[in-house]
């Protein structure tokens, strides 16, 4: 008991410090002050540079791709250890209990809007708020709704696994397409060299290759998502391991 | 024609999400596949060394075409093309071990994750930027986390449970270094942040560096964050463990030294590297004294595996050349050893069931190969001359002597010390007790284990070439000046 | 301390003593996770400047008067890291139960021997 107590009393004190140090280094850095070097060359060379009126969807996409490459690949990683983690040889769904009359007519008349929605959330990502991951989180919501309404749906992973390794062999292609027609890896060969869409900044044709690489982040993010609330949701038939 | 060496990142990318696609067609084709992606990610990585030691400039990628600080650059320097040599060749090893060791379902995924793990280490000793050097050591991480829980026991889901809290913790102190830092500064690119680094108030620095080596430290084990080490290293699948033991800890050394030497111009440098010596002291003497009581052969090495890792960091933090240097030698000749002995461990744990101590008796006339390859190991860390660590121990002593920390070398020797005291014991155990029945080892990982003795003593005879090379890795280190002429850095004074 | 680094320091800290302190796996996750966030939060703030819009360069937002968009973008790269590590982490909580029958860390370690 009083070994609890110290325990907890240490856990304060050493927060407590943390906290003090991270304070005191904060007041160097001023609340709201412009402090930008390379975000401001950003903000000023985007439009012509990438095409896009979204300044953060051009710097997530075109300036640091290579991030979004390795946040793709993390969030890759993540389902195919969800699935690797909780795979038995035979799994089924074991909820018992339908939705209500409300949740099942909700889920089948609201899911092509959702879809919709999702969908378009990603195709303006250089436009608007949002993006690949977002959209891809939308549609994934789409498939949770109909997995909390009915109790024998569920998706086909041999469909699923696929797709999701197609769509993230075609951002490498992508990237790797920029690299023998630009010279380098990721480069915005749609913008930068055939110059389509120039004259259209700000609407919807315009951008380079952000779309594309958008639309194949979004279906990849919704099919992962959705393989892993599938995953999580089945469990192991009696006697099978 | 450079710019083609982004293929080291985006060949295992391919690879990785061409599997799903793979498994489809032919469930059987998925391992041979994982062979030939890393045969060709060697292919790849061995033409890089050439190219880089040649001509004697690092390669620089620029991703998306931009000029860096604008864009995300790779420095493929000294340092980076060895280890990314390194990194490929182990994985090339331990995937055909993989089709001995890994029985456990569902074995497509297990490819997976090994192709993105190896592609994380090497993209984490490639880049040039802090938060692209972020990304990639969370890549590792999570393909870490999976591969621990991989064999779905209740041990190592408790494993994976310690490893992904301290990762977690890790990772956001990390993050806040970088916010302070980019809060300050206003750059993520390394080379820009060197340039810069005397323009960050004291505080913000010390704190920035400070948060900068506690988020890497989980990573590169060291006291007193390591405490998921043991367990994980125990309950992986026995080629992981031998890559966590070989390069990943290595490549987040790497990031360590990197972060370090880029904001040595900052006030309070000196302080952060004292600390960090006396964290890698403890981690020395706790992981010596911690292997000394196990009977868990697998448990012993992993302590043991720590410890060595604590001696590189104290190497790095002595914020000397020689120091930097000597660190990079100890780095790859402890990754070849260890590589080898967690090879043969598990090898042996294959074969006879376990790694308790007691199934070691009598190896030497059950599993001679597997026997010989231990012993070879274990008398090379203990720093026996003919093999490769003693040149690596003898460089940390006299950087150590160079710097005037002589307590350091009586923590190196001591160290050997203890070493040679539970090594010795297990030689004995494998050679001079018990019997037992010949059995048939696989002429394969005889090969390989063979090779991997046949390269330690080849160091051991003649060090000189090694250590040039190992010279040149540490000064693209520690020559912080010559770091950022070679990034071709743009212009973006407002 | 304005608001924006006082709120977010407060996070890191109650998810690092929820770490710390708590017994229960699924109450560590959830402190990990609030800890998370509140780097985000951080991160955010520090790419603010007073008076200033969205960094969408349309409808008479110019260079001038658009917020810093680096942070944005690193934050939206760390919140799907964040979720990551949590579906890897609820995966292995879900192995650890079934092999245990006990979410409370003293019973697990207790249980291993």
């Amino acid at each position: 008991m009083v070994g609890e107590v110290v325990k907890r009393v240490l856990a304060i004190v050493f927060i407590l410090i943390i906290g003090f140090w991270m304070a005191k280094a904060l007041d160097q850095v001023p609340f709201g002050q412009d402090r930008m070097l390379v975000g401001k060359y950003y903000l000023e060379h985007v439009e012509e540079e990438t095409g896009a009126v979204n300044a953060v969807t051009a710097v997530v996409v075109n300036y640091r791709g290579f991030d979004t490459l390795g946040e793709v690949t993390v969030l890759f990683i993540t389902s195919t250890g969800v699935a690797a983690l909780l795979w038995r040889k035979k799994r089924k769904r074991t909820a018992k209990t339908e939705g209500s009359v409300v949740l099942t007519t909700g889920a089948r008349l609201l899911l092509p809007f959702i879809m919709l929605f999702g969908a378009y959330i990603f195709i303006h990502g250089h436009l608007t708020p949002g993006g690949g991951f977002p959209g891809g989180a939308t549609i994934a919501t789409a498939f949770l709704f109909l997995y909390l309404a009915f109790t024998v749906y569920e998706i086909d992973h041999k469909i699923l696994e696929p797709l999701e390794g197609l769509t993230g062999v075609g951002y490498v292609i992508v990237g790797l397409t920029g690299l023998a027609i630009g010279g380098y890896f990721l480069f915005d060969w749609i913008w930068q060299t055939w110059g389509i869409g120039k004259e259209n900044i700000g609407r919807l044709l315009s951008a380079g290759f952000i779309p594309i690489i958008y639309t194949l982040i979004g279906i990849k993010v919704g099919t992962e998502l959705t393989g892993i609330v599938d995953n999580m949701i089945k469990e192991p038939e009696e006697g099978g391991q | 024609m450079s710019q083609y060496a982004s293929l080291l990142i985006a060949l295992p990318l391919f690879g990785a999400f061409f599997i799903p696609i793979l498994k489809r067609i032919s469930k059987s084709a998925v391992m041979p596949f994982l062979v030939l992606v890393t045969l060709i990610q060697t292919g790849i990585a061995a033409w890089v060394f050439s190219e880089v030691y040649i001509t004697g400039k690092p390669i620089i990628i620029m991703a998306g075409g931009f000029r860096p600080p604008v864009g995300i650059n790779l420095y493929i320097g000294h340092f980076a093309t060895l280890f990314v040599l390194v990194i490929a060749v182990t994985s090339l090893l331990m995937t055909i071990f993989s089709f001995k060791a890994v029985s456990v379902e569902p074995k497509d995924n297990y490819a997976m994750l090994f192709l993105l793990l190896m592609l994380g280490a090497t993209g984490m000793i490639s880049t040039g930027d802090i938060f692209n050097l972020f990304v990639f050591m969370e890549i590792t991480a999570i393909s870490a986390y999976a591969l621990t829980a991989y064999n779905k026991t209740g041990e190592a889901s408790e494993a994976a449970l310690k490893y992904i809290v301290l990762g977690g913790i890790g990772s956001s102190f990390f993050l806040v270094g970088v916010a302070l830092i980019y809060g300050s500064l206003g750059t993520l690119n390394m080379a820009h942040i060197a340039q810069l680094a005397h323009l960050i108030s004291p505080t913000v620095a010390k704190a920035g560096l400070a948060l900068l080596i506690f988020g890497l430290a989980v990573e590169a084990e060291q006291f007193p964050l390591n405490a998921w080490a043991p367990d994980a290293y125990q309950e992986a699948p026995h080629p992981v463990t031998a890559m966590f033991s070989s390069f990943v800890v290595k490549a987040s050394l790497y990031a360590m030294s990197r972060v370090i030497y880029i904001l040595s111009a900052v006030e309070g440098w000196s302080s952060i590297l004292r600390l960090l010596i006396i964290l890698g002291t403890l981690t020395v003497i706790l992981g010596e004294m911690s292997a000394l009581r196990q009977s868990n052969v697998k448990r012993m090495f992993a302590y043991s595996s720590i410890a060595q890792v604590g001696l590189i960091a104290v190497g790095l933090a002595l914020g000397t050349k020689s120091g930097v240097s000597a660190s990079v030698f100890h780095m790859f000749n402890h990754a070849i050893v260890k590589l080898l002995m967690f090879l043969a461990v598990g090898y042996v744990a294959l074969e006879l069931g376990g790694t308790e101590i007691n199934k070691f008796e009598g190896l030497g006339k059950r599993m001679p190969v597997s026997a010989f390859a231990i012993t070879v190991g274990a008398i090379s860390i203990i720093g026996i001359p003919l093999f490769n660590v003693f040149w690596s121990k003898m460089q940390l002593i006299l950087a150590a002597l160079n710097a005037q920390y002589t307590w350091i070398v009586a923590l190196i020797l001591g160290a050997s010390l203890v070493e040679a005291t539970y090594y010795i014991r297990l030689i004995h155990t494998i050679w001079f007790k018990g019997e037992g029945e010949k059995v048939k080892e696989s002429s394969m990982l005889a090969l390989v284990m063979l090779l991997l003795v046949a390269l330690i003593i080849v160091i051991g005879i003649y060090p000189e070439p090694f250590w040039n090379v190992m010279q040149k890795a540490g000064s693209d280190i520690f020559n912080v000046a010559q770091y950022i002429k070679n990034v071709p850095l743009m212009e973006v004074n407002p | 301390m304005n608001p924006y680094y006082f709120a977010s320091i407060a996070l890191i800290l109650i998810g690092l003593y929820a770490i710390l302190a708590k017994r229960s796996v699924l109450k560590m996750l959830v402190g990990l996770s609030i800890m998370e966030t509140g780097v985000n939060l951080l991160l955010i703030s520090v790419g603010y400047v007073s008076g200033r819009s969205a960094p969408i360069l349309s409808e008479g937002i110019t260079p001038d008067r658009a917020v810093d968009p680096i942070p944005q973008a690193l934050v939206l790269t760390a919140i799907v890291i964040g979720v990551a590590t949590t579906a890897m982490a609820l995966s292995v909580v879900i192995n650890l139960y079934d092999r245990y029958k006990t979410l409370n860390v003293e019973e697990i370690r207790r249980l291993r021997g």
